[in-house]
């Protein structure tokens, strides 16, 4: 369209300044992600191919792979993978469990909903060492208040100490993880119990079906996206998991708590093996990375939205 | 009638199960809550009393002016069951409360222009750029610890609440762009377009129409921001060193793991670490109950 | 397409914070940053000058510690600066749980204080990766002490033939019982033998005196465990060689050996009850507290926790508990020493902070006016040992560690404490990894034999690195 020469130059400012306009909106994230990001990567990769000892300093020699192989061959590799996997598939299946309980609670119309609803986030915002030291303090072995309840109740005749059996301990975790996580996991699935449309209840309600069978055929499909997306949420939450190991456990007994990302701060810290406790920093992250690849493609067919 | 008793069973079934979720959920808190008021005899009893005999603020007291336990004086302790760190405390929850509300802030800036961008904008690379920073979330936190140690030493920034602060912003903004991304994107654009058609550029169009109307999904992103940077552990831990830049998880689990506290002064520091998050959770749960489940169905 | 250029320019300024963080980057591997640079003093700092002519400022130097008896220190700290004006001492304390892991956080990124605690256990490693500074260059005087200090003490605080510190305080790891709860049993005089310990304790469990004669300190995350397990060790054994050799090879992996015995006998007292459950998750405090409130007879700790046991007001049983020997042939124990120690950040800072260092390296772990004022402090008020043998004889020493502890069982016992053999820079590493390998055989997990053999594997991995 002709145009007068004043307008087509304050034209091509404006869309110079629109074209630019998406770049510079997203250029103070870009830093500071890149900052954070890219540096700590090439740094942490560029260390993991060289001998680390803090207790060598002068002696860094190249050794290629070398820190990944002893990583991977090493007992605490094989350790650690058995117990985060047990860990996270007994975290995960528990909190989908209770979270889904407890939405599919919130969504009735019971009196003791409207409570539900307000104490429901409140494990979630707490700091995780907070629920940690929390839950360190109601197991204590000698002291702690969960002992005493079911001792008073006549369950048990002496205290257990739930922290110093494997099993146990490994529970205690979880309990901790389900405590903490568990509200969030609840939110989602409430959000979705909303927005099935209550076309199908009625229709499923006028075919004759009961309770379970709505639950099973009308929610449980329905939900099937929120269900995966919590499960990759949850999921690498609990591969992550470190604060609250760092206070209820130490990783023990028996290296029976001692998760994958525990043993990376133990290599580098305890073990003064910088080399090392980065190789398997790297590992983890690439194995977060596929699990999480592999739950966006499968989550892909799903989408009606997208 | 078969049915309405049936009916009232599984109400009170129902409610009964409620009831027990309520106490899983809450009876921990309300317990150190307790704790933190007994004395250190009552709480050492099998098993502890839950209904104080002589309940007591010394504690507390302690923690804010520094006067001692009365307990302790009489007992002349020798390993004195005060520690210094607990005086702490609440200089340490100041510091979790300018990172984190600045943190906040950040992120409801830059974040939310950033994320409306994201949203409705087309622009090269913009896939790439959106994995690029949602990606920067994966990085195990072991992996970039002693990476940002060092990049904050070199920036001379070592033990202030900036360094905090630039490294919650790393952690916090994929998050808050991929939240607030999708639920701008789930604001029928006919209120954009009717801004535009006003004479609204991009950015006016944004501040004037689209903030308020997704007014309650900016509440949640901020609540995000603030609870995962008043909440994070780990990097507080390494990078502060002194009271000038510690924050609440962290002098709270040094004082719980610490030998020289009694389980009293313990449950103190839980329990004035829990009474921020806690307020924040209850005053906000609506925008934060709202704010997740949004993002959830918008996917 | 005009929007060629812009993409453009934005990757171009990716790739400009990617170089420059690379630039920045190839400093370092300084990750470890040894004491090669001078590094900036700690402190805003009130620069020291050589006081010719102007009055100088103090110097400030920071003072790291564990949290123990943090107002003790606070009331020595301002005796000293009293005494030396020119010196400012900051201090700072961290959890004992965390202390090693912290420092070796700030130590790793170049950030160490100027003065700290150290512990035999750690020195090696810190002192193989040049952490800390040998205190014996710096201030030749300091061997005048060596003489004076029990052996195992002037052991611990010596690496690679240099001093590293002056004594904090030094103890032995005792073996402790309530004397009530046994005479109950019927026993007048305390086990020599662990097969006397076994005895007695199936006794007061029959007698229904204590559910689990016995408890320890065996969480994963307590430091002290494994002097806890190498004094029930060295009490086997006779003289040197009970876990390592000269040469730091490891002798234990045999069946019979005092380490097999010890861990063996661990796991048979677990399975028979007589060993509580719980220790696998008991820390010090709560053994020390569990103790007090007599829910067990018989434990193995630091000495300084006696007095805290025996005091007045502890509870229904204080005063009645008593040191015996270690139970075992040598009725040897393994003694530690924790030092005060100093960094290369002393002699970065300058002559004055030097000064200063010396000044409080001796006031604190040396004598002021002829005495050890500050060890007999912690001594007296709250029981804590030494390696100043001197005080051995000091009367108000003698009385106040007579307030809770047989002396002639103290300083017999300390006669016959050796130190922690195979202290190298992997010890500490290496201990970590055999407490999990200890829980194991005690929970029938593996055999002892299998853990000896992972505890050997794994030292020799370390010492191989």
């Amino acid at each position: 369209m002709a145009q007068r020469p004043g307008a087509e130059r304050r034209h091509h400012g404006l869309r110079l300044g629109r074209k630019a306009y998406p770049y510079l909106s997203i250029l103070p994230v870009l830093v500071v992600v890149a900052l954070f990001a890219i540096y700590p990567i090439i740094h942490a990769v560029r260390m993991s191919f060289y001998k680390y000892l803090l207790t060598r300093p002068n002696d860094h020699p190249f050794v290629g792979l070398g820190n990944f192989i002893e990583v991977i061959t090493s007992y605490y590799f094989k350790n650690s993978i058995q117990v985060t996997a047990i860990y996270t598939v007994a975290a995960v299946v528990g909190v989908v469990i209770y979270g889904l309980g407890v939405a599919l609670l919130l969504n009735t119309s019971i009196k003791l909903a409207g409570p539900l609803k307000i104490v429901i986030l409140l494990p979630w915002a707490l700091p995780a060492v907070v629920s940690g030291l929390l839950w360190k303090w109601i197991l204590n072995a000698d002291f702690g208040i969960l002992n005493g309840l079911l001792f008073a109740l006549g369950l048990i005749d002496s205290y257990i100490p739930f922290l110093a059996d494997p099993t146990l301990a490994k529970l205690s975790l979880i309990m901790a993880f389900i405590w903490k996580e568990g509200p969030l996991v609840a939110i989602f699935f409430l959000a979705g119990l909303q927005l099935i449309p209550d076309e199908y209840y009625e229709a499923a309600k006028i075919d004759g079906g009961s309770a379970w069978t709505i639950f099973r055929h009308v929610k449980v499909p329905l939900l099937r996206a929120v269900f995966l997306i919590v499960i990759v949420y949850e999921t690498m939450t609990a591969i992550l998991t470190f604060d609250t190991i760092y206070v209820l456990t130490g990783g023990g007994p028996a290296d029976s708590t001692a998760l994958i990302s525990w043993f990376a701060y133990a290599e580098i810290f305890k073990g003064l093996n910088l080399g090392h406790g980065i190789a398997l920093a790297i590992i983890i992250a690439a194995v977060t990375l596929v699990l999480i690849l592999f739950y966006l493609r499968a989550l892909k067919p799903e989408e009606a939205t997208s | 009638m078969n049915q309405r008793i049936g009916q009232r069973i599984e109400s009170v079934g129902l409610n009964l199960l409620a009831l027990i979720l309520i106490v899983f959920i809450v009876g921990p808190l309300v317990w150190v809550a307790v704790a933190s008021i007994q004395g250190e005899n009552e709480l050492l009893r099998h098993p502890p009393r839950i209904i104080p005999h002589d309940p007591t603020l010394d504690n507390y007291n302690y923690v804010f002016t520094g006067k001692i336990p009365t307990a302790y004086e009489v007992k002349g302790q020798l390993r004195s069951r005060i520690s210094q760190e607990a005086r702490l405390i609440p200089a340490a929850l100041k510091n979790s409360f300018i990172v984190a509300t600045s943190v906040m802030i950040v992120n409801l800036v830059i974040g939310s222009i950033a994320a409306y961008t994201f949203a409705w904008q087309r622009f090269r690379g913009k896939t790439f750029l959106l994995n690029f920073i949602l990606g920067s979330r994966l990085l195990p936190v072991m992996a970039v610890a002693i990476p940002y140690y060092v990049i904050i030493q070199t920036l001379g920034l070592l033990d202030t609440h900036i360094a905090l602060i630039l490294i919650y912003m790393a952690l916090t903004l994929p998050f808050s762009i991929w939240f607030l991304s999708s639920y701008f994107s789930g604001i029928p654009k006919d209120f954009e377009d009717a801004a535009h058609i006003d004479g609204c550029n991009t950015f006016q169009a944004l501040t004037r129409v689209v903030i308020p109307i997704a007014l309650p999904g900016l509440v949640a992103a901020a609540a995000f921001a603030f609870m995962t940077s008043y909440n994070e552990f780990l990097f507080a831990r390494f990078l502060t060193q002194s009271i000038d830049s510690q924050t609440g998880p962290v002098i709270i689990s040094s004082i719980a793991g610490n030998p020289d506290a009694s389980y009293t002064l313990i449950s103190v520091a839980i329990t004035l670490g829990l009474v921020p998050p806690l307020i924040l959770a209850i005053a906000l749960r609506r925008w934060l109950t709202e704010g997740l489940s949004t993002s959830i169905t918008l996917r | 397409m005009r929007t060629k250029r812009l993409p453009g320019l934005l990757f171009l300024l990716l790739a400009a914070i990617t170089v420059t963080a690379l630039v920045v980057g190839c400093g370092a591997p300084s990750v470890g940053a040894p004491t090669a640079e001078p590094a900036q003093p700690a402190e805003p700092t009130k620069e020291a000058e050589p006081a010719d002519q102007e009055p100088a400022a103090p110097t400030a130097l920071d003072f790291v510690v564990w949290s123990y008896g943090i107002e003790t220190i606070q009331d020595n700290i301002k005796n000293f600066q009293a005494a030396n004006p020119l010196c400012q001492i900051n201090l700072k304390d961290y959890s004992w749980l965390e202390y090693h892991d912290t420092m070796v956080g700030r130590f790793a990124a170049g950030d160490p204080p100027p003065l700290l605690y150290g512990s035999d256990h750690w020195l090696q490693e810190w002192a193989a990766a040049n952490w800390l500074a040998p205190v014996d260059v710096a201030f030749p005087q300091v061997t005048d002490y060596s003489g004076e200090l029990a052996p195992y003490a002037l052991q611990g605080m010596t690496y690679d033939g240099h001093v590293y510190g002056l004594s904090y305080y030094a103890d032995t790891i005792d073996f402790v019982y309530n004397a009530q709860q046994l005479s109950q049993a019927g026993f007048d005089a305390p086990p020599e033998t662990w097969q006397d310990v076994w005895d007695m304790s199936v006794a007061l469990k029959e007698q229904g005196i204590t559910e689990y004669p016995m408890i320890l300190a065996f969480s994963q995350q307590e430091g002290a465990s494994i002097e806890a397990l190498i004094s029930m060790v060295y009490a086997r054994h006779q003289g040197e060689g009970a876990l390592f050799d000269a040469a730091n090879q490891p002798t234990f992996a045999q069946e019979g050996s005092a380490a097999f015995e010890a861990i063996q006998w661990l796991k048979e007292a677990y399975d028979a009850g007589i060993l509580d459950p719980a220790s696998l998750q008991t820390a010090e405090i709560d053994q020390v507290k569990s103790m007090q409130s007599g829910a067990h007879t018989f434990t193995i700790f630091p000495q300084y926790n006696m007095a805290e046991l025996n005091r007045p007001e502890s509870g229904e049983f204080a005063g009645k508990f008593k040191i015996a020997l270690m139970p075992g042939d040598s009725h040897s124990t393994v003694g530690y020493v924790r030092f005060y120690a100093m960094t290369p950040q002393v002699a970065a800072m300058g002559d004055a902070a030097l000064d200063c260092a010396w000044g409080f390296l001796e006031y604190f772990g040396g004598k002021t006016d002829g005495s050890y004022t500050v060890v007999k402090r912690w001594a007296v008020e709250n029981g804590l040992g030494f390696a100043q043998l001197p005080l051995f004889d000091d009367p108000a020493v003698e009385e106040a560690f007579g307030k809770w502890g047989d002396v002639a069982v103290i300083s017999q016992q300390a006669e016959l404490a050796r130190s922690k053999e195979g202290l190298t820079p992997w010890f500490g590493a290496w201990d970590v990894f055999t407490r999990a390998e200890v829980h194991k055989a005690i929970l029938g997990q593996q055999t002892t034999m299998d853990s000896l053999n992972n505890m050997v594997a794994k030292w020799n991995e370390l010492a191989q690195q």
